[in-house]
């Protein structure tokens, strides 16, 4: 596997039931970028980021490789739990657990079976810088993660899953749930975040690929249809079937 | 073998985890199943045993009007009819009087009224059967004495005693079910002018049928296995009623007073196993019923 | 008919007899409390049962009531939570899963007289465990798994989805996802559950008749030693309960006021169900106060 290549997919496709919903991807994920999945809602676009870290377990087969330094850890051999340490997952809504922001940040780490009290504290205020809410509950930590607003748990959860110190971060939809300010916001976290993880990210809203993503994937109906630099693909599409979605014709 | 293959294959604390919790939650649901399998083979086979050990023919049992055990003489019929006449009758009357009281207490009574009501039938239905079986000896049988003659115990008194065990939970599951009908229905009915009356038996009764029917077999099927509240008022003759007043015996009487009257693994023994294969079947039948009631609602 | 009349005379027909039937059934719990209530008094709720004399007490009734109540939840509880976890989390979609809620669903349909006489062939004779708390309270929770389990099922489900996901994309395993954030946070739709099983098993005489005994043996309150047959908390000793002990006075009691006994011991036994709803109804209220969050 080259070097600046964080994630492979080789012909991977997901079916529920008979029907596939994604259809042989293939596709390489560029180390410390942002890579955005586009296409309109039934594209598999989820269902596939889904699959990239087990989520899909039980629920869907999933065929095909997906290479993590030259692991394929799409094998029942694989020790899932490991795997979704290493590559993270931001969700729709923000899923604070009922208890203190810092018992929240440090909930996966406590996995890990760490108990060294400096450790911890160091580990959560370099969560929560790097998900740059540190300064707005730094004198709250033990407040309950609930008293915070919609953004702010979306940030915390973002350094929940930074505290197990992931690769890879896959996020789906994370600002659908939020205003325009708390989106600018996560938005600009995720700049920060890229210089130290690569991240993978879901959006249904145009605008944030563009604005935020360095790759762009445009999927339709399960397929991949193309997969490029964001500028390309907004500037430049190659494919008649991305120029009609970028131009609102469907969607 | 690289690290990254050794570290993303290798076990972890949370497979150890996985391992434990799919363990104690399959013993679990397994025990269970287990039970539940068990308690059916011992009954088929004890219930069985009257027939196959001691060769009484299954239709002499099912037919016959004479339960003498300790002669050999095992005539289910009277109790067979006693337990379907007590739980028929008492079905039969709480089912529109539970209903009445459902609609008075979701259509026509203001619903600052349910704050009440509802503690109250819950209280209701919480009351354990001897309790109800205490109210019919001290209550219900003087009553019935005054007014009809005889000892009080019988039929009647057992029919009422199970009425009033039963209506509590009919009017609490058909209320559910009245709550259930869309509020739409009530607004697009009163809409076109009909009258709260029209409303509820154009809209909400046929609506609500189904559940209103479960709610009756459900309390059917409550009265129909309950042992002790019936055995304290219906006099326990293993006889064929003749009237209401006449003194009779369920099959859930007789097995209450027989279990303590006769040694395991006789024949007498056997025979009550038997009646109590006939309940369980009967139980059975009573929740396909529900099931198939169910079905059909949603359907 | 004129409409309006139609209406005015179902309203009326349904009110008068809603108003009948509630009449009844609450002047004969009414009449149960008044008679009940005088009777009930300190020396009665402390004092031993008498067996021919009157001015007997409900004291070992009582205590033994609760006691078996305890006994069956700390066994149906982990069972019906262990199967509620394996229903919601683990059951493949199969046709063994529904054998198995049909299984469980068959199991609440049994009368309570047949887990009784089931309890007494199997747990009094063939495992020899006489007549004994511990005989009762095996029986008592084949009655109450079905109702637990579902409780549970119901409760746990209750809990978002996405607190389920973020953990699973924690890393967690399943089965610490459960034990960490889907139970804590269904507790108290479980406890509930428990407190309302607990209410109806309270009151339950048919399935115990034959299984925990219809005597009390001379227990002592002071032997703490739960393996010391006089010891109150010994398992294996016999114990009537206050539902058996009504149903025992006016079958075949011998005291000359067993109808005052029974009027004492039932407005006790309505009392205590009373509570255990109330309870629930105050758990209840701190799981809509908890979701609301």
């Amino acid at each position: 596997m080259e070097d600046n290549i964080a994630l492979e997919l080789k012909d991977v496709s997901v079916a529920y039931g008979a029907e596939p919903t994604v259809r042989n991807v293939s596709m390489k994920f560029k180390k410390n970028q942002i890579s955005a999945l586009i296409g309109a809602s039934g594209s598999g676009k989820s269902t596939l980021l889904r699959s990239i870290n087990r989520m899909n377990d039980g629920l869907a087969t999933v065929t095909g490789q997906i290479l993590f330094h030259d692991v394929d850890i799409n094998r029942p051999k694989v020790n899932v739990y490991k795997v979704r340490q290493e590559i993270g997952m931001v969700f729709q809504q923000p899923t604070p657990f009922p208890m203190s922001i810092y018992e929240n940040v440090i909930y996966g780490l406590r996995l890990t079976g760490e108990k060294d009290r400096r450790v911890l504290d160091q580990r959560v205020e370099e969560s929560l810088k790097h998900a740059a809410l540190w300064d707005e509950v730094k004198d709250r930590l033990k407040a309950s993660a609930l008293s915070l607003s919609g953004g702010q748990q979306q940030r915390l959860c973002i350094a929940r899953t930074l505290a197990t110190k992931p690769e890879i971060i896959l996020m789906d939809e994370p600002t659908s749930a939020l205003d325009p300010i708390s989106t600018t916001q996560i938005e600009a976290t995720m700049m920060e975040l890229k210089k130290d993880y690569t991240i993978i990210i879901v959006t249904h809203n145009m605008q944030q690929a563009s604005r935020a993503s360095d790759w762009t994937a445009f999927m339709h109906q399960g397929n991949l249809i193309e997969f490029n630099q964001t500028t390309e693909i907004f500037m430049n599409p190659h494919e008649q079937a991305t120029n009609d979605y970028l131009n609102g014709k469907f969607g | 073998m690289s690290d990254w293959e050794k570290r993303l294959t290798g076990p972890s604390k949370e497979t150890n985890q996985e391992r434990v919790g799919r363990v104690l939650t399959t013993l679990s649901i397994t025990v269970i199943g287990l039970l539940v399998a068990t308690i059916l083979i011992f009954l088929a086979s004890k219930g069985l045993s009257l027939f196959i050990k001691y060769g009484v023919n299954i239709w002499d049992f099912v037919s016959g009007t004479d339960w003498s055990p300790k002669k050999g003489s095992y005539g289910a019929l009277p109790m067979i009819v006693t337990s379907f006449g007590v739980t028929m009758l008492a079905g039969i009357v709480a089912l529109p009087l539970a209903l009445m009281v459902a609609l008075a207490v979701t259509e026509i009574l203001p619903p600052a009224f349910r704050k009440v009501t509802q503690p109250v039938i819950e209280l209701l239905v919480g009351i354990p059967s001897v309790v109800y079986g205490f109210v019919g000896l001290t209550v219900i049988i003087p009553i019935l004495r005054q007014w009809f003659g005889g000892t009080g115990f019988g039929m009647l008194a057992a029919t009422v005693v199970l009425f009033l065990m039963i209506v509590p939970t009919m009017v609490s599951m058909t209320i559910d079910t009245l709550l259930a009908v869309p509020e739409s229905y009530r607004m697009a009915s009163k809409g076109l002018g009909a009258t709260r009356w029209q409303t509820i038996y154009r809209t909400i009764l046929p609506s609500a049928a189904g559940g209103v029917l479960t709610a009756m077999i459900f309390g059917m099927a409550r009265a129909f296995g309950e042992a002790l509240a019936v055995q304290m008022v219906i006099g326990n003759a293993s006889i064929m009623p003749t009237s209401l007043m006449s003194s009779a015996a369920t099959l859930t009487s007789v097995l209450t007073t027989g279990i303590g009257n006769t040694v395991m693994g006789t024949a007498a023994n056997d025979a009550l196993w038997s009646l109590a294969l006939v309940l369980l079947v009967m139980s059975l039948i009573f929740n396909l019923a529900m099931r198939l009631v169910n079905r059909n609602k949603e359907g | 008919m004129d409409p309006q009349k139609s209406n005015r005379l179902a309203t009326g027909v349904i009110l008068c007899f809603a108003a009948i039937v509630s009449l009844i059934v609450l002047s004969l719990v009414l009449y149960l409390l008044a008679t009940g209530l005088p009777h009930v008094s300190w020396h009665f709720l402390t004092s031993a049962a008498s067996s021919f004399t009157a001015g007997g007490g409900i004291r070992d009734q009582l205590f033994n009531s609760f006691y078996l109540v305890i006994l069956t939840l700390l066994v149906s509880v982990p069972l019906s939570l262990g199967a509620a976890i394996y229903l919601s989390e683990y059951a493949p979609k199969n046709r063994l899963t529904s054998i198995l809620r049909l299984a469980i669903e068959v199991l609440s349909s049994l009368p309570s007289v047949v887990v009784g006489l089931f309890g007494y062939l199997v747990f009094v004779l063939q495992w020899k465990m006489d007549f004994s708390l511990l005989a009762g309270a095996l029986a008592l929770t084949i009655i109450n798994l079905p109702l637990l389990t579902r409780s549970c099922e119901t409760a746990l489900s209750q809990v978002p989805f996405l607190q389920r996901q973020a953990g699973l994309g924690l890393g967690m395993a399943k089965w610490r996802v459960t034990t960490r954030i889907m139970v804590p946070a269904a507790l108290p739709g479980i406890m509930t559950g428990a407190i309302l099983s607990a209410g109806r098993i309270f009151g339950e005489a048919a399935a115990l008749i034959y299984t925990a005994g219809q005597s009390s043996i001379n227990v002592s309150y002071s032997n703490w030693n739960p393996f010391s047959p006089t010891s109150f908390l010994n398992p294996m000793r016999p114990a009537e309960t206050l539902a058996v002990h009504i149903w025992k006075l006016n079958t075949e009691g011998l005291v000359p006021d067993a109808t005052a006994v029974s009027a004492g011991a039932a407005a006790v036994l309505i009392i205590a169900i009373l509570a255990f709803n109330l309870l629930a109804r105050f758990v209840g209220g701190l799981v809509a106060k908890h979701f609301r969050q």
